[in-house]
């Protein structure tokens, strides 16, 4: 099933060459990798979630990745949010993924947003966008990367982790299916929300 | 998440819609279920509530000073040590309550001095060794559970209580730069 407007974008030798073993590969193929350099996925969050998916996408070809993060690297955060290194201690998140991002892939063009979202900014942002991945850490953040998204009309790729467990769920009610709100109506009392 | 966007990108393959991924790194199982749209859902159910974007912070209640403080039932600034006060009292003092309300793992990576563990978790099996009329110091990580121990002393009839401001993590940086911070 194709949840995204067949957009193609033609391929140049170079992206030819680094994506050859892409593009040997029957599900993908040319017209996979120009559907990939086509498209445009909003990353929400630089951090434990959004670093391997940003180097990911990026590694893949997806033509234009927003990354969104308003906090900066700290030492605490590199055990396990991978963009970044020891040197970018202090730096903003999204400027330290982005860099880590082109030098993977300098193909690929990165957008980034040094911003909180919030309600005011959201669906401007996620306008602009084919999909939006939610990396994000808190509620709040989750309600609103799930209701901008219904707006948007775009499909949300949800994922969450709690210590040594995750979970991950596709949301596009348009289409078929839940969103996050069907599962979780309500959000956990403030008084239960680990820090 | 990176190879469902792909997914979608491609048209190929079944991607996650409908169903809950639960990934357990300890077991090392991977569940899935079976997500079914809640014909009652407020965004995307058959009679929305929500129609536009609203104030998602007041949705998931993050609480407001004022707000906290009718919670609490304690004027927070009234009950709160700076780390410096409570460094000048434990250099005074021969005999102090200073209950560390952290959960052990927290404690073997750092503790202060003359402090006693009793675990937020199991705080209510403590209470009755406290001595209502002794001053009583309380102190966590950042300053938050000192105050969840606090509360629950309080609702008891305790009044003397001091919650260290910022908990051991202000401590660590205002008065012992060689304690480990984590």
């Amino acid at each position: 099933m194709n949840h995204s407007n067949v957009k193609r974008e033609r391929l140049t030798p170079e992206e030819i060459n680094r994506y050859s073993r892409h593009l040997t590969l029957p599900e993908v193929g040319v017209e996979g990798q120009e559907r990939l350099k086509a498209a445009r996925i909003l990353c929400i969050g630089a951090g434990g979630l959004g670093s391997p998916i940003g180097i990911y996408l990026a590694a893949a070809g997806v033509g234009v990745i927003g990354v969104i993060d308003d906090d900066s690297v700290d030492i605490t955060n590199l055990n396990r949010q991978i963009a970044h290194s020891s040197g970018d201690a202090g730096r903003r998140k999204v400027d330290s993924i982005k860099e880590r991002m082109l030098a993977i892939n300098p193909l690929i063009k990165v957008e980034t947003y040094d911003t909180r979202l919030t309600a005011e900014n959201a669906l401007d942002i996620f306008s602009r966008y084919d999909m939006v991945i939610d990396g994000s850490d808190n509620f709040s953040t989750r309600y609103l990367v799930n209701d901008a998204a219904y707006f948007a009309g775009i499909p949300l790729v949800y994922g969450s982790i709690f210590r040594f467990e995750g979970q991950m769920s596709v949301f596009h009610p348009h289409v078929h299916g839940p969103c996050y709100r069907c599962l979780y109506s309500n959000p956990p009392p403030a008084s239960l929300v680990p820090s | 998440m990176a190879t469902e966007a792909i997914k979608m990108v491609l048209g190929k393959g079944e991607v996650l819609i409908g169903r809950l991924m639960l990934y357990d790194s300890l077991r090392m199982s991977f569940k899935n279920v079976r997500l079914r749209k809640d014909p009652n859902c407020e965004l995307c159910g058959d009679n929305p509530s929500v129609h536009e974007l609203i104030d998602y912070q007041a949705f998931c209640s993050v609480p407001m000073p004022g707000d906290r403080q009718d919670y609490l039932g304690f004027d927070e600034q009234e009950v709160s040590i700076t780390a410096q006060e409570l460094k000048q009292l434990l250099q005074s003092e021969g005999r102090i309550t200073l209950l560390d309300v952290r959960e052990p793992h927290e404690w073997q990576i750092a503790r202060i001095d003359k402090a006693r563990l009793t675990p937020l978790s199991q705080f209510d099996e403590y209470i009755p060794e406290f001595n209502p009329e002794e001053e009583i110091y309380l102190y966590c990580y950042k300053g938050m559970r000192s105050l969840t121990a606090l509360k629950k002393l309080y609702d008891k009839g305790f009044r003397k209580l001091h919650s260290l401001s910022g908990g051991i993590d202000r401590w660590a940086e205002e008065v012992d730069p060689d304690m480990p911070r984590y």
